[in-house]
């Protein structure tokens, strides 16, 4: 059984990537992605890049804000905007035959932005409301926290405007952002169900405004801080984690392995999570409520792996305590043949049912032709995942065993133990 | 008057705008054209959209001709503002608002 054909991915002189993958659908999704994540803002324009999420429907050189709009919506279009702390992604998806019309405000959008300082101005309530949905979420406090306490810098920034920005983002700031960080040998631009030779012409004509590299980004530098956060309530959110492999090293796999080994979270509604150690080891210590999983993030320098618990106000020092050392037999060898193959399948599939759809295939291409200028097939990703040997994973939680943690908590923490506790 | 050269004819129309100008007499208040001008929807757009310096400008220029207006006064000579040196402020945010409400008119009747 033979995989869809994709298109070699091209890269331009001017540096840009180009990716396309014909999937015979009626509807296309194209998008640019932009080396501009949160990491890259710089410490007096903090928050640009939340207000630049904001700011895609702006009117741009070639299109107002209302022709914007009206015009994808016209088409039954869609554009979107996603930020993670590397990259910045600019969507759009269509029925096939628009394709000209909503490229050409895709193009206006990352290219050729205005910033009128009115237009922006009339951001800031949008802002505001951001901020109070995702002050709701501990999940994300807990995550932005734990990246600003593990990081002396870039990471380190919140993928959130702080408080004290939210109105101070002047559109010059947000130039500057664009000037430096939006340049051709910093994008890709991908296409689903497109040409690949129209995405080429449009590479070529329309993506080389800003060519060459703009400012080079720091490398992040791991510090391993704790951050709590008192907000009381019953729970406590907890996440613990030491500096892991970055995304194109090849430790980078056996994170993911031993993530699975671990546990990353039910596979089976209202199950039991017979599967994953550290729900059966922390059951063992506590009849209350809870749960546990790996965490694992990779990025192009550097990455974190440890675990998250959410646990009642009592029993959270007996959660994060097994947490650890559950990791810790790991590290010493105890490690099953049944559990490495069971955990290889299950990256495996958490892998390929994640590019079933087109979002998840869209964002595979797209994430591999930034970063490595070339799309590996899922063949090539199962292989990868197979060689990973036991060995590996022991290793890779012997690296966190030993390496400086660094750790992030908010509920309830009176039982709740500090880092050098652990 | 039927063989004016075009030079001739601009130095003419030129010097009787400046007439105009002068006596409309806004500038003997200090006033600017663009401060004069009739506040319909789009003007108060505009004026929205202006930079802060340039509005506070336009809002001391404002309060002076309106305190001069009271008091029965105007300026002396010296500090009345010149035709040469009228600054069209507005015009380039008039037109862009002006711009986009016919962009919306367009498309609704489409």
């Amino acid at each position: 059984r033979k995989c869809r054909p994709i298109e070699p991915v091209t890269k331009l002189p001017s540096g840009l990537v180009i990716a396309s993958l014909e999937n015979y659908s009626p509807a296309s999704r194209i998008g640019v992605l932009v080396r501009a994540g949160s990491r890259y803002e710089t410490f007096d324009s903090l928050g640009v890049t939340h207000l630049l999420r904001l700011a895609s429907g702006l009117t741009t050189k070639g299109a107002s804000a209302f022709r914007i709009c009206h015009g994808i919506e016209a088409v039954g279009g869609c554009l979107s905007v996603s930020t993670t702390r590397e990259t910045m992604v600019y969507t759009v998806d269509c029925l096939r035959d628009h394709i000209d019309t909503v490229m050409e405000y895709l193009i206006n959008v990352t290219t050729a932005p205005e910033f009128r300082p009115w237009e922006v101005s009339e951001l800031t309530p949008r802002l505001k409301v951001d901020i109070a949905i995702a002050q709701q979420s501990p999940q994300i406090g807990v995550i932005e926290n734990l990246h600003a306490a593990a990081y002396k810098n870039t990471l380190s920034n919140s993928l959130y405007c702080p408080d004290y920005m939210v109105g101070k983002i002047t559109p010059d700031k947000m130039h500057t952002f664009v000037q430096n960080n939006f340049t051709s040998g910093r994008m890709a631009l991908v296409g689903l169900g497109v040409d690949h030779a129209v995405l080429k012409q449009v590479g070529e004509q329309f993506l080389n405004i800003r060519s060459g590299t703009g400012t080079i980004g720091s490398k992040a530098l791991f510090r391993g801080g704790e951050l709590r956060s008192q907000t009381g309530g019953s729970l406590v959110h907890a996440a613990v984690v030491a500096e892991s492999a970055a995304a194109s090293s090849a430790e980078a796999t056996a994170f993911g392995v031993l993530q699975h080994v671990l546990g990353a979270g039910p596979h089976i509604k209202r199950g039991t999570n017979s599967t994953s150690r550290l729900s059966q080891a922390i059951s063992k210590a506590t009849a209350q409520p809870f749960d546990a999983s790996a965490f694992n993030a990779t990025y192009s320098d550097t990455g974190l792996f440890g675990v998250y618990t959410i646990s009642q106000a009592d029993s959270a020092r007996d959660v994060v305590m097994v947490a650890v050392s559950q990791v810790g037999a790991i590290a010493q060898g105890n490690l099953t043949v049944a559990d490495l193959n069971r955990a290889k399948t299950q990256l495996k599939a958490e892998y390929l049912m994640s590019v079933e759809n087109s979002e998840g295939l869209f964002d595979a291409i797209g994430t591999q032709a930034l970063s490595e200028g070339t799309y590996h097939s899922p063949e090539a990703i199962t292989q990868r995942i197979d060689a990973v040997s036991s060995n590996d994973v022991v290793n890779a939680a012997k690296k966190f065993m030993s390496g400086k943690k660094s750790m992030a908590c908010s509920g309830n923490l009176v039982n709740t133990p500090f880092m050098d506790e652990i | 008057m039927a063989s004016k050269t075009p030079a001739a004819t601009g130095r003419l129309l030129f010097t009787f705008k400046k007439w105009y100008y002068n006596a409309c007499g806004f500038n003997k208040l200090g006033l600017v054209r663009d401060d004069t001008v009739y506040e319909n929807t789009d003007v108060k757009e505009a004026i929205r959209r202006l930079p802060e310096p340039v509005y506070n400008d336009r809002m001391f220029r404002i309060r002076r001709a309106l305190d001069l207006s009271m008091k029965h006064q105007i300026l002396p000579k010296d500090q009345w503002t010149k035709y040469e040196e009228d600054v069209h402020y507005l015009q380039p945010y008039l037109k862009e608002v002006i711009r986009e409400r016919k962009e919306k008119e367009e498309w609704q009747r489409k």
